[in-house]
């Protein structure tokens, strides 16, 4: 019998062969679920066989998991997210595994049809949607789905499902078999940006959400698959029943001011949640774009004002609505991002620094510049570029790079490869900031463990738990205790918090230190676990900090545990969680280094070395240690130094158990975390770290 | 489409509640706020085919209502409602079911059912053993006695609702409804109609409530109420919707 929280059983297709079989969970649940399961099972199916270098995301031996946590769909609100894993065609220069998750309700769909998971393997000879009703699992043709927006191809589902039933979809009790449901299916499914094998393609379900990380919309593409609908009539069976609801309300009475709700932001009539949830990130009205979660893909069109006319809340509806049709990553195509902001002075980025300068900001940049456009060696076309303060030029910029037409061909595949194609690579050191791996800056500096959790995960780790501070709310010697407390075991290093950036003290306690390797990977392990894995969402969990209690106490690390075994009923504490976060963490490097990773090209991008690296005007007052005392400090001008970056990485590796010269973890390390086969595939393959 | 699709599973629940509600309805006045409908014992004798004999049944003494427009579509209240009763979240045996069509307009992009504890309760009337039955202990809810469900079904069939707010259970064979909570093992409240409700309790929007009048019976509207006014915000399709108001029972 499975563990409560889990289906027990994980789907697994393969659309070359067209079998359809299924995996143990309990197998992987030393895993946790989630990411850190399907990391383990891609070990399983792509590294352990071999034969492969591992470094192709389009290669059908590639596969794209999709895992849930024990917690979706039992009740515990902010869990009800998919995890998406597999060889990632956005992450440059290697193809690194990677991951992406999205809200909505088809993680709980799934495990009530009685999946922890679905992994689809090979490639079919024509394009398909894998139909999932229950324990019957089927291969359908799509060639009439192929072309069709994600929206199109949503409700041409749920057409075509509710032919094959006796009533339609959602609005009588459907007879599946002997059980009955009022659900429509829930539908994962890529636009045309996927099919076209766009290395930004994102994966849409239902109105806007949307896991767009990683571009394995892309992956879908190169698969033939169109979509995964999936309708689940079971149940989930639980622990501790009255304990879910007793530890949810517990939650609302002492954290509600955690992630996006909180006084003075209670939930109006409009919003929408992702299913058991109770943040209301998304909208029903059209205030934001249909069921969009209010982030990227809200802004993503938005210009900087001055200098250009301010966006109109029409268009920023248009352009949600756009890129979530045609299933495309909104980051990489940002005209700003979330804000701009003035820049210090004396960089090269302009006057203007956008918190994104996605495809939008960057070939206007290079117009302006006179490196592209009409007559130069790289074309504009299609994109008018005497209209670029008009939402048509954004529309024309998405639907080019979607259809791969023009420049919108180059840009299909992300702007780092846009920049390698034309011979702009050196922008990486100057206006184009991607900080590693071809991803978008986000709010990576001056909080250095966001940028150092880029460099070594592979992508933009998008926590915003440590981002999200109380700056000057409290003394900083208080904060950083508090924060302290939220980090078992490591409780009694106040130091990890330190921001020290200058001088010798940011090699004794600041972003250069022990402490700073330590806290980098704390945080690496609380989120492959409790965020991908346990699938706790970001814009809740984790919770260190909350301004609603009078001593700033955060959730963390209570709620996790408390949620967790009142669901699974393992008496699992907050290490434990932290532990299975390395254990997963531990097997994705191996896989990393297999694929090729290195001390030596484990490097930021140039511009990270530079004056200007961080955001001048956002999340910049930091706790900084003096040497004696504890302050809040203005780190707007933190930028890194190469130097004490090594320095860092060194700590950052011995911590890990890693060779601190290659990077490649230890036999002892992986051993003692129950990995003997891992290290034996990297003993072989010449990559296990020296004792 | 979904938008036209949603609308006019309304008209057809609207037609649907009018003629077979009125047709197989008991002879009660149905009354609740400012609305008031009364069907005589004649015309129902004569349109019906159910005996024509007067049964009349007391009234529950309290009613779950929602407000569909404030709903956030998270369905919590089906998941905590299959927890507290069957000890496991289960959206197919939820006694409130809310589907949504996310891809419709609002409103109509949700759908919420819930059990109307019907002054004229065709599940109690219909069911053969009496395990559909008004419980005078509980409020006079109108609650299920599994130990007397055979499974019949008539239960199911009789609610002249779409969907059924009565619910199947295909691994006991057996049918449940909504009972307020009065009969709810996994709850953690004292639940029923002088208690809590674990839809309430867990609803993050305050879209569902509950209240001691009878609703307005005229059609599906009666139990969708604006809970709160809308901000200014919110668009409205032009169609007003009713006011709750406490009227007594």
């Amino acid at each position: 019998m499975a563990t409560p929280g889990f289906a027990g059983k994980i789907l697994l297709v393969n659309l070359t062969t067209k079998q359809i079989s299924a995996l143990d969970s309990a197998k992987y649940e030393a895993y946790g679920g989630g990411h850190g399961t399907a990391t383990a099972v891609f070990w399983d199916l792509c590294v352990a066989p071999g034969g492969w270098d591992l470094r192709d995301a389009f290669d059908p031996r590639n596969i794209v998991a999709f895992m849930t946590g024990p917690l979706a769909g039992t009740g515990v609100a902010f869990t009800a997210r998919t995890s998406v894993s597999g060889l990632a065609p956005q992450t440059w220069p290697v193809n690194w595994f990677g991951h992406s998750n999205f809200g909505g309700n088809f993680a709980p769909m799934l495990k009530f049809a009685g999946w922890d998971g679905v992994v689809v393997q090979g490639k079919s000879d024509s394009p398909v949607y894998i139909d999932i009703i229950d324990d019957k699992v089927t291969i359908e043709d799509a060639k009439s789905l192929w072309g069709l927006n994600v929206w199109e191809t949503q409700e041409e589902i749920w057409k075509r499902e509710s032919i094959k039933a006796p009533v339609r979809y959602g609005s009588e009790w459907q007879k599946l078999g002997d059980r009955y449901t009022t659900q429509r299916p829930a539908i994962v499914t890529i636009g045309p940006a996927g099919e076209n094998k766009s290395r930004i393609a994102a994966l849409i379900h239902g109105g806007g959400s949307g896991a767009g990380q990683g571009g394995f919309g892309g992956v879908f593409g190169s698969k033939n698959l169109k979509a995964i609908a999936v309708v689940g009539t079971g149940g989930i069976k639980v622990f501790d029943p009255r304990g879910v609801l007793e530890a949810r309300e517990w939650f609302e009475a002492e954290f509600p001011m955690s992630g996006q709700r909180g006084p003075g932001r209670d939930l109006k009539p409009g919003v929408s949640c992702c299913m058991g949830c109770n943040r209301g990130c998304h909208s029903r009205i059209q205030i934001r774009g249909v069921d969009s979660d209010s982030c990227t893909e809200m802004i993503w069109a938005n210009l900087p004002s001055p200098p250009y006319k301010r966006t109109s809340t029409s268009d920023m509806w248009k352009a949600t609505d756009l890129v979530q049709k045609l299933g495309l990553n909104a980051s990489d195509l940002c005209f700003m991002g979330a804000a701009s902001f003035t820049s210090l002075p004396g960089t090269e980025i302009g006057s203007i620094c956008p918190a994104n300068t996605g495809a939008g900001w960057y070939i206007k940049k290079l117009y302006d510049m006179g490196v592209i456009g009409p007559g130069k060696k790289v074309d504009t076309y299609p994109l008018p570029m005497d209209q670029y303060e008009d939402i048509e030029f954004a529309e024309i910029l998405a639907l080019s790079i979607a259809q791969r037409i023009g420049i919108g061909d180059l840009l299909a595949d992300g702007i780092v490869r846009f920049a390698e194609k034309i011979g702009r690579i050196g922008d990486l050191n100057n206006i184009l900031r991607l900080p590693a791996w071809g991803y978008m800056d986000h709010w990576t500096m001056p909080t250095v463990e966001w940028a150092y959790g880029n460099l070594v995960d592979s992508r933009d780790i998008n926590n915003h738990d440590m981002q999200l501070g109380p700056t000057k709310l409290m003394p900083c010697e208080k904060y950083v205790q508090l924060l302290a407390s939220s980090s078992p075991p490591y409780s009694d290093d106040p130091f990890m918090f330190d921001y020290s950036w200058q001088g010798e003290q940011a090699y004794k306690t600041g972003i250069y230190s022990d402490h700073k390797a330590k806290f980098v990977a704390w945080h690496q392990h609380y989120a492959t676990y409790y965020k991908e894995s346990a699938l706790f969402c970001d814009w809740a969990m984790g919770n260190y900090f909350n301004p609603s209690n009078p001593d700033g106490k955060g959730a963390t690390p209570i709620a996790e545990p408390r949620f967790l075994n009142a669901v699974t009923g393992r008496g699992q504490s907050f290490v434990d969680g932290i532990e299975t976060g390395r254990r997963a963490w531990n097997m994705k490097r191996a896989i990393f280094v297999l694929q090729g990773r290195t001390r030596e090209i484990e490097k930021f991008a140039g511009y990270m070395y530079r004056r200007g690296a961080s955001m001048a005007n956002f999340g910049t007052m930091l706790p900084v240690y003096d040497g004696s005392n504890w302050e809040w400090a203005n780190c707007r001008e933190l930028y890194l130094d190469e130097e004490g970056v090594e320095h860092w990485k060194t700590a950052f590796y011995k911590t890990e158990g890693w060779d601190a010269e290659t990077g490649y973890p230890k036999r002892k390390t992986l051993e003692d975390l129950g990995m003997k086969h891992v290290a034996d595939v990297l003993e072989a393959n010449n990559k296990l770290g020296s004792a | 489409m979904e938008e036209e699709f949603m609308a006019e599973e309304k008209k057809r629940e609207k037609a649907k509640y009018t003629r077979r509600d009125f047709v197989r309805g008991g002879g009660t006045i149905l009354a609740g706020g400012t609305f008031a409908a009364y069907v005589s014992d004649t015309a129902l004798a004569a349109a019906s085919d159910q005996p024509a004999e007067k049964q009349t049944y007391a009234r529950s003494s309290a009613y779950l209502v929602y407000d569909s427009r404030r709903c956030s579509g998270c369905q919590s209240c089906m998941l905590a409602c299959s927890l507290v009763h069957e000890g496991e979240a289960n959206l197919s045996l939820s006694r409130i079911q809310v589907s949504r069509a996310v891809l419709a307009s609002y409103p109509y992009d949700i759908q919420i059912s819930v059990c109307r504890q019907c002054p004229d309760p065709l599940c109690v009337k219909n069911c053969p053993t009496g395990a559909c039955h008004v419980s005078e202990a509980n409020g006079n809810v109108r609650m299920i006695d599994a130990e007397k469900c055979i499974g019949c079904q008539a239960c199911i069939k009789a609610c002249p609702y779409h969907p059924h707010r009565t619910v199947w259970n295909p691994a006991t064979k057996k049918s449940s409804k909504c009972d307020l909570c009065a009969n709810a093992p996994y709850f953690n409240k004292k639940g029923g109609a002088s208690g809590s409700q674990a839809c309430v309790s867990v609803c993050p929007m305050g879209a569902l409530k509950l209240v001691k009048g009878l609703p307005p019976q005229a059609d599906i509207s009666g139990y969708d109420v604006d809970l709160e006014p809308p901000p200014s915000e919110v668009p409205t399709d032009g169609e007003p919707k009713a006011k709750f108001e406490i009227t007594g029972s």
